[in-house]
């Protein structure tokens, strides 16, 4: 399915063929769709139950967060190359929506903000965020075999050990500032940005709710 | 008497002749062996009448926590076919079915039981049967044998298969009117109370749209008291914030000793062990299809 990337969205990555084979815009009430169409093609991909669970789970949490805290909508891209299936979520930035920091509607039981980012690094192989004035792109990669993955997994580790896990850059836009904290916080993400990012905690998911509301 | 609205089917007592309508198998078995377990709990005689084979019936109160067996051996329990009761061959007569249901409530008095439970699933009148046109006469009937009795008739009726004007023409004669309990339902989800076991039920899709209800069924949950299930078999994604919803509810149930259980598809269980529930004492996944 391919649908015009219109104006209000970043520049196509180079990286990103020009006829994606999937090529589709969401919002909050479209996330449905987009499930479903990545499912299907994650499938044709030739990747397991288990793995297509996986990148639907994440590109959905690319784009809720996109939805939740930045445009409100965006597009998705997805192709295959050098043995990945590359999802690619954009939106143009935060324009026009709440600035205030708070999440977007409390529920009754404790949801940690930014949980979902930590999903997504816990399935991609690979990811990378590239955030500038015309909005954020985020490319998670899913590994088509196995061993493949494998190997990515122990090189993105290497990395980890190698530079910490916390790297300072420096940023100009502050909303944009706290999106990428929580991207960072979680991941595996090459930032090709510049950002200031302070010391920042995971959610403590063995803990119980009580011991885990006295965390960041 | 006409139905009353929303009555649930733990509520339900003697003379009552209730009408539950259900959308999909799993909520009709679920409300049938929560009627049929507070029965036996009761020590009455309870009769379930339906397609199915008596072994699916075992098989289908066993998945829901239910032996059925020392109830079947002694007679307490009974799991028949509708044909060569209500029916015979497929020829219906309202007249005959009545007395039939008469004949039980008398049998079940001779045996000493204190009452008689009947479940009946309707789906027989949706088969090409002569005198399906009886069936308010039949439903009206059972009304009549009901008064003053110590028995209960649970008329089960497939909403999405019985034509509205059918499920018009015989709802005046039931006292009851029981549906699951639903904290959200539309075409993509559908959260609704579990009764056997207890607990709540999820299908479909799940994200942070409906992160609102699903508290509220979580909470209420929680509040049962006892183990509880969370029944995620027909439920097809749960994004990552109401995945630690439900994480969060089955800790808090379980630190207070009380046993958890999280039915689900093995790539959704998956997600649930990410979050460590695979790890923690009380809580359990279930994610082999048993049905």
């Amino acid at each position: 399915m391919t649908t015009d990337p219109g104006p209000s969205l970043p520049p196509r990555d180079p990286a990103a063929p020009a006829g994606a084979p999937l090529e589709q815009r969401f919002d909050g009430g479209s996330l449905y769709a987009l499930r479903a169409a990545v499912s299907a093609h994650a499938a044709a991909a030739g990747l397991s139950n288990q793995r297509v669970y996986d990148v639907t789970a994440a590109v959905h949490e690319m784009a809720a967060n996109a939805v939740l805290h930045g445009a409100g909508h965006g597009r998705l891209r997805m192709w295959t190359r050098d043995g990945f299936l590359h999802c690619q979520v954009s939106d143009a930035g935060p324009a026009g929506r709440d600035d205030s920091g708070a999440p977007p509607r409390a529920v009754p039981w404790p949801a940690e903000h930014g949980h979902g980012l930590w999903i997504v690094a816990q399935v991609t192989d690979k990811s990378s965020i590239d955030h500038g004035p015309a909005g954020t792109t985020v490319t998670a990669r899913f590994a088509l075999s196995p061993a493949r993955r494998l190997a990515r997994r122990s090189s993105a580790a290497r990395r980890r050990t190698q530079s910490g896990r916390t790297t300072r850059y420096q940023h100009q836009c502050p909303r944009g500032r706290r999106r990428l904290l929580a991207w960072h916080a979680y991941g595996q993400f090459d930032a090709r940005s510049r950002v200031s990012i302070p010391a920042i905690h995971r959610p403590a998911y063995g803990q119980r709710p009580e011991e885990r509301s006295g965390t960041a | 008497m006409a139905a009353d609205a929303g009555a649930q089917v733990t509520e339900l007592t003697d003379e009552d002749h209730a009408c539950l309508t259900f959308g999909e198998p799993e909520e009709l078995a679920d409300l049938t062996a929560a009627f049929i377990r507070d029965g036996l709990a009761g020590g009455l005689k309870v009769m379930w009448l339906s397609d199915a084979s008596a072994a699916g019936a075992v098989v289908e109160l066993a998945r829901r926590g239910i032996d059925p067996a020392p109830a079947l051996e002694r007679g307490q329990l009974a799991a028949i076919a509708c044909d060569g009761r209500l029916l015979a061959g497929q020829a219906f007569r309202a007249r005959d079915a009545v007395a039939w249901l008469a004949a039980q409530l008398e049998a079940s008095r001779r045996d000493g039981f204190p009452g008689l439970r009947v479940a009946v699933d309707m789906s027989w009148a949706l088969r090409p049967v002569t005198g399906v046109q009886e069936l308010p006469a039949f439903e009206e009937g059972i009304a009549a044998v009901l008064a003053g009795s110590t028995a209960a008739v649970l008329c089960q009726y497939d909403r999405e298969k019985f034509d509205p004007v059918t499920l018009a023409s015989v709802a005046g004669f039931h006292t009851r009117s029981v549906t699951a309990a639903t904290y959200y339902a539309d075409p993509l989800l559908r959260i609704c109370r579990q009764y056997a076991p207890p607990g709540i039920r999820i299908a479909g899709e799940l994200d942070y749209q409906a992160a609102e209800p699903l508290a509220l069924a979580l909470a209420e949950t929680v509040r049962l008291g006892g183990d509880i299930t969370v029944n995620m078999t027909a439920l097809a994604f749960i994004d990552a914030r109401c995945s630690l919803m439900v994480a969060d509810a089955a800790r808090t149930v379980a630190a207070a000793s009380r046993r958890v259980r999280l039915r689900c598809l093995p790539e959704v269980a998956a997600g649930f062990a990410r979050l460590g529930l695979g790890a923690v004492p009380g809580i359990t996944m279930v994610t082999d299809d048993d049905h």
